[in-house]
């Protein structure tokens, strides 16, 4: 037993003194800066919301680490924000939405009004998609189709008139997968976001 | 007249910018070559990645090398070379993190690019400290480089400009294909071909 333990150690000592320097120097590292990595975040996500509701004062997180199932078993969380306006009014919600893509996952920050009857478009926190195909989810020919479409189950059509507003939204040409996503991943999201907003009774009062 | 070992560090040093170019010559770290080179901006973001892990990684390859056991030391390479890409990753995502959301994926696949296991155990592992360094300083500023004019041609045809400055005339109509994956390959293919001719000149 012992031989064998000493066998072990000579052979593997490097190793193990690597893996904990290199985790140590890892862990120091990530401490130092995951301050600022999550306050990029932070902003990236406000800035994202302000664009989306432009006439917000400031948002405030509703609801936190809300459960969202993606299907196939997959359950992610979400945080909700209320758009507060400067008389502090509540002009609607923003949400942080995600679920996979051509090329890897999307994630979308999606803005309704305060009835959540309407949608008011959404805008790409992350995403990997094909340059000059399946990226043009970002671009204000998609994203506008649902800009005032109703906030209930979205369709998806290959062709079709893109400028008419309703649930039927009309694909990116060469990028139909990508379209798919983004409207899949409104029908996720939606139907569930609304669920929890009107248990907390929120949905419907501009002064809340 | 200069000695061996100046000859020795000049011609590792040149080494990775023309006769053993990762890219060009030994045709290594194609993922981040194709992947990323659809701007200067990224490319050299990329490039400058590489080169930091590079040059970590050799160091400490080449201070552990006689501690290292044959059957550990691709493992031990995989590991060094793991943590210097995690930090490299979270000082992108700490203090550029446009161009961290930009690069995707292709920061963390630094890991697995060819350019840097196979400087740990073609040069770190087998030379000193002072050698390994300007070998890492060597390919990296030869992949950088390279990723860079790249990325300059096909900014340039992509969008008509290069670090994102405008460059060519007002009725220049972009050419989209070179933003996509074709124009990498072309772009490349086209580049191997010159720099063969230019070899082949030469000898």
């Amino acid at each position: 037993m012992l031989k064998w333990l000493k066998h072990f150690i000579e052979q593997s000592w490097l190793l193990m003194v690597s893996s904990f320097i290199f985790g140590l120097l890892i862990a120091v590292t990530y401490a130092a800066w995951q301050p600022r990595i999550e306050a990029n975040k932070t902003d990236k996500l406000n800035n994202l919301m302000s664009a989306l509701i432009s006439q917000a004062d400031r948002f405030e997180l509703t609801l936190e680490d809300v459960p969202v199932d993606l299907g196939k078993g997959k359950i992610a969380k979400t945080d909700i924000y209320k758009a507060v306006s400067d008389d502090g009014g509540c002009l609607g919600f923003c949400f942080d939405a995600q679920g996979p893509g051509f090329a890897d996952k999307i994630e979308l920050v999606i803005a309704v009004d305060f009835r959540f009857e309407t949608i008011g478009s959404y805008k790409v926190l992350a995403s990997n998609e094909t340059p000059g195909f399946g990226d043009r989810i970002q671009n204000d020919y998609y994203r506008r189709q649902f800009d005032g479409a109703p906030a209930g189950k979205l369709d998806l059509s290959k062709t079709g008139p893109a400028d008419k507003i309703d649930d039927e939204i009309i694909a990116i040409s060469g990028a139909t997968v990508s379209s798919e996503a983004v409207v899949k991943i409104f029908n996720n999201y939606i139907e569930q976001i609304k669920t929890a907003l009107t248990k907390e009774g929120m949905i419907g009062n501009a002064d809340k | 007249m200069p000695t061996n070992k100046t000859i020795s560090i000049g011609d590792t040093f040149l080494a990775g910018l023309w006769r053993e170019n990762p890219v060009f010559r030994l045709l290594l770290g194609m993922c981040p070559t194709l992947a990323v080179t659809t701007a200067v901006k990224p490319a050299l973001t990329m490039g400058i990645s590489v080169l930091f892990v590079l040059l970590c990684s050799n160091i400490v390859v080449s201070l552990m090398r006689n501690l290292l056991k044959p059957h550990l030391r691709i493992l031990m390479f995989t590991l060094t070379i793991a943590t210097f890409v995690t930090i490299a990753d979270l000082f992108l995502k700490a203090f550029l993190p446009e161009m961290s959301a930009t690069l995707g994926p292709y920061i963390p696949l630094i890991i697995v690019n060819c350019v840097i296991i196979c400087r740990a155990e073609a040069c770190a592992s087998k030379n000193g400290l002072f050698i390994s360094i300007i070998d890492a300083i060597g390919m990296g500023l030869g992949f950088t480089i390279v990723l860079c004019i790249l990325a300059a041609v096909r900014e340039l045809l992509a969008t008509g400009a290069v670090f994102e400055i405008p460059v060519m005339w007002k009725s220049f109509v972009p050419w989209a294909a070179m933003r996509m994956p074709v124009g990498a390959f072309i772009t490349l293919g086209l580049m191997l071909g010159l720099v063969n001719l230019i070899s082949r000149k030469k000898a």
